[in-house]
């Protein structure tokens, strides 16, 4: 089964083509910002390189997050209307478990760390298993500070990957000991890989049914009542 | 810093003075009242900046987006119709300031915390300076009657263009 991969949750947008033999191909922009005026012609260009229809498709994968809500919402709004109109369907993958996932030849625990803006990062902890990576600690989104107090909690070996990790590089190493280098962004590539071997269990959903991870500070009600001129 | 705008044209004359200052990443909050003026505002502020389009209260819509050239859009957003953090949340505007934007964001002070670095710019009518007119309502606000516009920043982002603020609104200070 052919299955389409798009990943927009951070400043880079990529698409991938995989199945059974692999990823056939890829498209990625990492510069720009303009998920919306790239997605779809790259997923055109990829199909037209790779020689694949899109009725040849046989599932959507899509990275569900966390990461930037302009990104995200263009990549699942191009995901589900795709999935719909072809009838198939989809598989969402976090940011966290695609960037852990090409470090799954490490046997340090890896750290995927994605910039949240205003000072905070998104962060999970996974460990080499079998095959890929399973996560060991929970997503959270916080303050720097928190992720360097998570790690030292642990104080294991780790490798931090990801752009949170790429910009605050410097508080993270003040703070603890590791490695950061690896994958800045997500790849569409292990978008595929990892949807492929969840394609192969039936392990998908209908495109209703695909929710974004926002990871964010608990709702709450704006307190309108301190406005007298709120009728 | 406490300025004073005797007219509409005033108000207009400030919003231009702020959007010569104002680059890309900003968040304006606009505070005020009904009629406060915060919509006449944001016109001065587009219209320095080039657009051409009328611009409008986006009340319903939540953003207007004007295109300022190749690498600049000037979003001009009102969440008084939203009742949560969330919803505010998902409107990115952080992000759409970050990615070549300016952002004005109407009734924003309610929810100020969530935009890190920004400047506020609250209005209010002048009620000492105009003698006419009742006090009581929104209804009685004439468009052209004096406003108090108080600015203030949060964060670093505009403490380096403080002095220029100051001396660009000498004018119009109180």
């Amino acid at each position: 089964m052919l299955i389409l991969g798009i990943e927009s949750a951070t400043q880079q947008v990529g698409v991938s083509i995989g199945g059974h033999e692999g990823v056939i191909a890829t498209f990625e922009v990492a510069r720009g910002r303009r998920h919306a005026e790239i997605l779809a012609p790259a997923i055109q260009f990829v199909c037209r390189q790779a020689d694949i229809e899109l009725t040849d498709l046989g599932c959507i994968a899509v990275d569900v997050g966390p990461g930037l809500f302009t990104g995200m919402r263009v990549g699942l709004a191009a995901a589900k209307a795709l999935a719909q109109a072809l009838k198939i369907p989809m598989i969402g993958i976090s940011s966290l478990d695609l960037l852990a996932f090409p470090c799954r030849h490490t046997d340090r625990v890896v750290v995927p760390v994605i910039d949240a803006r205003k000072g905070e990062v998104f962060w999970a902890m996974y460990r080499q298993v079998p095959g890929g990576v399973q996560q060991v600690g929970a997503p959270t989104v916080g303050p720097i500070d928190d992720l360097v107090a998570d790690l030292l909690a642990r104080s294991q070996d780790a490798l931090c990957v990801g752009d949170g990790a790429d910009r605050y590089r410097d508080e993270i190493l003040d703070g603890f000991h590791c490695e950061i280098s690896g994958p800045v962004h997500p790849s569409p590539a292990a978008l595929v890989q990892l949807a492929h071997s969840r394609a192969l269990r039936e392990e998908w959903v209908r495109p209703g049914e695909i929710e974004p991870i926002y990871l964010r500070a608990p709702d709450a009600q704006i307190n309108w009542a301190t406005r007298e001129s709120r009728p | 810093m406490l300025l004073r705008a005797a007219s509409l044209v005033d108000t207009c004359a400030i919003a231009s003075s702020l959007a010569g200052l104002a680059r890309v990443g900003d968040i304006i909050v606009l505070a005020g009242e009904m009629g406060a003026g915060k919509t006449a505002f944001a016109q001065g502020f587009g219209k320095a900046l080039g657009v051409t389009e009328p611009i409008t209260s986006p009340t319903f819509t939540l953003v207007h987006s004007y295109p300022c050239g190749p690498k600049l859009t000037l979003h001009h957003a009102d969440i008084y119709r939203l009742d949560s953090t969330g919803d505010v949340d998902q409107l990115a505007l952080p992000e759409l300031a970050e990615f070549g934007g300016i952002v004005l964001v109407e009734w924003g002070d309610v929810v100020a915390t969530g935009f890190g670095d920004h400047l506020e710019v609250r209005l209010s009518r002048d009620e000492v300076g105009d003698g006419a007119g009742g006090a009581d309502g929104d209804d009685d606000f004439g468009l052209d009657e004096a406003r108090l516009i108080e600015l203030q920043a949060t964060g670093r982002s505009w403490s380096g263009r403080w002095d220029r603020v100051a001396y660009g609104l000498e004018g119009y200070r109180c």
